[in-house]
């Protein structure tokens, strides 16, 4: 993309540049990109003098036959017009205790037969009425929908007006409430709503950002985070094969990542094995024991510190010294050989201890971005993942993630992913994600979303039931149709008699692909290794072949080229 | 009128380009398992309805999984008509690519449920190899015609069952876009095949509801209708048909301006030719007249009231170009389905089997759904389907009958027909919950439990055997005619509903409102002290309806 010794000058000026520094020539590039030539004064594109932070608001939509729906996506893709960070969220999906977080909400909900809310908004509504957390930061406008031929008409919309002043919240614009024929009423409210902004924002003032996104300058030191979960959804719906979970994890301080990331997450073992092993070994579950790397009671250590499923030979050995006993050379759970071959009277529980290694840490892709919440780390879990791991390396002692409540307490640390990053936000960018490779898009889609890349996004998303499978089936369609996406295929392999995958999309819609990475688009695979990144692979060849009129030969060093350059890029496990 | 403006849904149908809209494109889309929201309205008239599984929008959200969307498919099929071949393809269809379920409705036709996107054009593919359809089965022009429907109702039922196909055929849309959209027909070369003097691009302001009825017995609610024809039969011989016009049930709630009405008889045409006219220009009138600007207030029966039923008939007159006869004289005595066998004209025996809710499916009862496929299988019979949700098992032979009666035994059909108490066996709801848009209350799943707990009442008051009629509806548009029975149980909101009285047993009176938003409780507890007083006061051979009217309960 850049030749090397460009680079170098262009990373030693970054490197000796301060932040304010990085952030001018940020909006100096960005001017010259855009055709301001090098003239980027205030009130420009990205200016530097006044780079100003996007301002952040919140949509909200309650929705019983969709128009309430249909306004806001229309109205957050005009809010990004208008150069802001909109957010627009389902009042069902909506956390009801990110409301004290809120600088600026906006409310479109319409009210159903004797007015009442929609099914879909009734949680939301009953909290309102019933927190008393107050809402003094909280600016906000509500857009009621409604049908003048019933008696209440747009009650929930007033009603929840009503809350809102009752917890202290700022009224900026007066309610609007619209009848069947909503259209004008509307436009007027987003109106309203614009003015507010007008000042504080003129059109597409980016976010600061860094200018080189491979190859991140600064070094992480390892460092643990305790986070706390606060959402888990089974993604899958009911009568799927497959349970993946979404899970949301907080802290209590901005959590320095980067899409494209992983987050390392210790996995505990299982309480009632636990308890078990201390039964066996006569232990005392409360005694401190200090060990090399670790220490703490002896449940503490064996529940979140040592491995206790599945040993290697090497320490099934020294048990077997330590016991007295003879052992074949075979790997097992430190519970079986409590059981089978016990230990002698008398033994300290403390050198068991000290035979076991510590529990490795599983890596989860993380499906979020830090400039859409800095606090928050979101991942993307699959259970079939995790059994067909855990049956070759860890037996089923450990606790599945997803089976964790909300509310648990996890500590995790960040990894470095420096080879799955993000472009710049001019370029075009293809994602193959099936299955649980989905995670670090939507991460990706996050921070195209908030940035207002102007670089084009194809997506291709693949798994077994379209009804039951499609993983953030609704955040996908939102971005569809807000424009960060602008295109999206997806594979059910089961649904139809023939076998659809990811690969067969890409082959279907060959002569666009290659149109994107002849227009310099950046190429990602994440997911499954085999066999789904191999068959991605040789179908991206074929096309290479197919629609760029070259030999075999010739498509490999294509592709070669674009690994040098940083364009094929794959997260694959 | 005319200064307000047309509703949204006047500019999809004119902007349709003859009902096709983007319709392929919404198929499609690969994102989502709903249509686009114009596509919604259009692929009524293609006899779908866009629905969602409301019982699990929450938890889908919360998935990030957008609402369970599936298509409702209703067939066109005039009088209810269904040979034993195409009832054995239905069988397979429904399995394939339904719920299973096969729903008779309030109109004598079958609805499947639950058919995701990818699978409607399969679906329509199959039922068009079974020479079926669903073109104009829902939208806002003719629907499915009705038609009385056991052939003992008279010698000559075949000649007046015969003109609901030939009413549906006049009215039905020219536009070829079913056969494009659904069924990959090439595009027709000129659209002047598709011109349509009747619809032309507008199509009507509303549903359009006829139904064709033999007395004495009133068994599809002809005044429920827009058009109603009454058969005037004397000797065995056809002479002509009453025409009756205005009539619809659905009410919005809060709205004074909507009301119930019955059609309202204008005249007489005894040839068929006249007869296919005047049904013509009534749809005319209402395609010209119709209120445009408020669906609420759109159906007929709203414009021959502003027009008036004088100047109404006038208008027809003039459109027809002869004068209606004065109405002959005719009379309803009952509103019924013939349960258990009967014989027809020619020979033919007919078995009616009681279809509760008309849900045809197996269950721990009965296995309704097997029965009527081994009776099909043995291709000795016919199904006809009754507007009280029932089937007919029909133009059996004498000799066959004996191998029917035996497969409707083992499955437990003549059990369950046989056994049912009367009120139930009269009883109608819609389907509601959990798949209806409308619904505001349970119906069709709610009804049975309910009766299960007004039986014990009914034994104790002694009435158990008294037919009274009771219809249950999750919304006030109607589709169960709740207005027109003597216990009316209309959804307001979750397990509310106001409950009406006083309707007459034969469709000729509508009922009133006599409480609003009453639960279960109250429901039962009401119908306990007014029953009982039925009971203690009643008249000889006075019916329930009849009964609060002279007590002016309501």
């Amino acid at each position: 993309m850049i030749p090397e010794i460009k680079l170098n000058i262009l990373q030693e000026l970054i490197s000796t540049s301060s932040k304010e520094e990085i952030i001018w020539i940020n909006g100096y590039l960005n001017g010259l990109v855009s055709g301001h030539g090098g003239q980027v004064t205030a009130g420009g594109h990205g200016g530097a003098d006044n780079a100003q932070p996007v301002k952040k608001i919140s949509i909200l939509y309650g929705t019983e036959t969709g128009n309430s729906k249909k306004l806001a996506l229309h109205f957050t893709a005009s809010a990004r017009q208008h150069g802001l960070n909109a957010r627009c969220t389902a009042l069902e999906q909506y956390r009801h205790e990110d409301l004290a977080r809120e600088g600026y909400l906006f409310v479109i909900i319409s009210t159903q037969g004797e007015g009442e809310p929609p099914e879909t908004a009734e949680k939301f509504y009953d909290f309102l009425h019933t927190t008393e957390t107050r809402l003094e930061n909280l600016n906000y406008s509500v857009l009621a929908l409604g049908d003048s031929s019933y008696p209440l008409f747009c009650k929930t919309g007033e009603d929840v007006d009503l809350q809102f002043q009752r917890l202290g919240a700022k009224r900026v614009v007066p309610i609007q409430k619209c009848d069947v024929d909503f259209d004008q009423p509307a436009e007027l409210w987003f109106k309203s709503v614009f003015d507010l902004f007008k000042d504080a924002n003129s059109p597409r003032d980016h976010a600061p950002q860094p200018i080189v996104r491979n190859g991140e300058a600064k070094k992480h030191a390892k460092k643990n985070i305790d986070g706390v979960i606060t959402r888990s959804v089974n993604l899958n719906d009911k009568d799927s094969t497959r349970r993946t979970w979404h899970i949301e994890i907080r802290a209590n301080e901005d959590i320095e990542y980067e899409v494209g990331d992983s987050i390392a997450i210790i996995p505990s073992n299982r309480h009632e094995v636990v308890e078990r092993i201390i039964e066996l070994g006569k232990a005392n579950p409360d005694e401190q024991v200090t060990l090399a790397k670790s220490s703490g009671t002896v449940r503490e250590l064996l529940t979140g510190k040592l491995n206790i499923c599945y040993l290697l030979g090497s320490a099934v050995k020294k048990y077997a010294a330590l016991a007295g006993h003879e052992i074949p050379d075979i790997r097992m759970d430190l519970v079986d050989l409590l059981r089978i071959y016990p230990l002698k009277d008398g033994t300290s529980f403390s050198e068991v201890l000290g035979i076991l290694h510590p529990i490795a840490p599983r890596l989860y892709s993380v499906s979020s971005s830090p400039k859409m919440e800095p606090r928050e780390v979101h991942i993307t879990v699959s259970l079939n993942g995790f059994l067909k791991e855990d049956e070759q390396h860890y037996g089923l002692c450990s606790s599945f993630l997803g089976d964790l409540p909300v509310n648990t307490v996890i500590s995790f640390y960040v990894h470095r992913n420096r080879s799955f990053k993000l472009p710049d936000p001019a370029r075009d960018i293809i994602m193959v994600g099936p299955g649980t490779g989905i995670a670090p898009f939507r991460g990706f889609l996050q921070e195209r979303d908030v940035e207002a890349a102007t670089g084009r996004n194809w997506l291709f998303f693949g798994e077994r039931n379209f009804t039951s499978d499609f993983f953030y089936q609704t955040e996908i369609q939102q971005y569809h149709q807000t424009g960060v996406l602008q295109k999206v295929n997806v594979a059910f392999s089961r649904d139809t008699d023939k076998k659809v995958y990811v690969q067969h999309r890409m082959k279907e819609h060959g002569e666009d692909l290659f149109e994107w990475l002849e227009r310099g688009a950046v190429f990602y695979v994440a997911g499954s290794k085999v066999p789904m990144s191999h068959e991605v692979e040789e179908t991206l060849l074929e096309i290479i072949v197919e629609h760029g009129r070259k030999s075999a030969a010739e498509a490999k060093d294509y592709l070669e080229h674009m690994k040098k350059e940083g364009r094929y890029q794959k997260d694959v496990y | 009128m005319s200064d307000k403006q047309h509703t949204v849904v006047e500019r999809i149908k004119l902007a349709s380009d003859g009902l096709r809209g983007s319709l392929t494109a919404s198929l499609k889309d690969e994102l989502t398992g709903a249509i686009r929201e114009d596509d919604q309205t259009l692929i009524k008239f293609h006899g779908m309805y866009q629905q969602d599984d409301r019982d699990r929008r929450e938890e889908r959200s919360e998935k990030r999984l957008e609402w369970l969307y599936s298509f409702m498919i209703r067939l066109r099929l005039p009088g209810g008509f269904m040979t034993g071949e195409q009832w054995l393809g239905l069988h397979h269809i429904a399995g394939e690519h339904a719920t299973e379920v096969i729903k008779i409705t309030t109109r004598q036709t079958i609805q499947l449920h639950g058919i995701l996107k990818s699978h409607i054009k399969p679906t329509l593919r199959s039922f068009d190899t079974l020479k079926l359809d669903s073109i104009a089965a829902c939208g806002d022009v003719n629907r499915n015609v009705t038609c009385s429907s056991h052939p003992m109702e008279s010698p000559i039922h075949q000649q007046v069952f015969e003109y609901a196909d030939k009413i549906s055929l006049m009215a039905l849309p020219k536009t070829r876009s079913y056969y494009e959209i659904w069924l990959d027909h090439e595009p027709l070369l000129s659209k002047e095949e598709e011109i349509d003097p009747l619809y032309q691009d507008r199509y009507l302001p509303r549903k359009f509801k006829i139904a064709i009825a033999i007395p004495p017995n009133n068994d599809v609610d002809a005044f429920s209708n827009d058009i109603a024809l009454i058969a005037i039969i004397e000797n065995n011989e056809l002479k002509g048909f009453n025409i009756a016009a205005g009539g619809g049930l659905g009410t919005t709630h809060g709205n004074s301006s909507t009301y119930p009405r019955l059609a309202t008889v204008l005249g007489f045409c005894d040839t068929e030719e006249k007869v296919l006219k005047a049904v013509y220009e009534i749809i005319t009138i209402q395609r010209d007249h119709g209120d445009r600007t408020d669906r609420k207030r759109a159906r007929l029966k709203y414009t021959i009231d502003r027009l008036g039923v004088d100047h109404f008939k006038e208008e027809l007159e003039r459109r027809c170009g002869f004068e209606l006869e004065e109405a002959r004289p005719y009379a309803f005595t009952k509103r019924v389905d013939h349960f258990g066998w009967h014989p027809g004209p020619g020979g033919k025996w007919h078995y009616t089997a009681f279809v509760e809710t008309g849900r045809v499916t197996d269950d721990k009862r009965a296995s309704f759904k097997t029965a009527f496929y081994e009776v099909a299988a043995t291709g000795k019979a016919s199904f006809r389907f009754t507007a009280n949700q029932n089937v007919i098992v029909s133009d059996v032979d004498e000799a066959d009958k004996a191998l029917v009666h035996t497969i409707l035994e083992r499955y437990g059909v003549v059990a369950v027909t046989e056994s049912s108490g009367e009120m139930r066996k009269n009883a109608i709801a819609c389907v509601a919950f959990n798949t209806c848009p409308l619904a505001l209350a349970e119906a069709q799943r709610y009804l049975p439990t309910l009766i299960t707990r007004l039986e014990p009442i009914l034994e104790k008051h002694g009435v158990i055997n008294d037919a009274i009629s009771i219809r249950m509806t999750g919304c006030p548009n109607g589709c169960g005619r709740p207005t027109l029975s003597e216990i009316g149980l209309i959804g307001t909101g979750y397990g509310k509903y106001n409950l009406h009285l006083g309707g007459d047993r034969n469709g000729l009176r509508l009922n009133r409102k006599y409480k609003e938003n009453l639960e279960e409780p109250e429901i039962l507890s009401e119908l306990d002290g007014l029953i009982g007083a039925y009971s203690r006061e009643q008249q000889s051979g006075e019916s329930f309806g009849d009964f609060v009217i002279r007590k002016s309960i309501v």
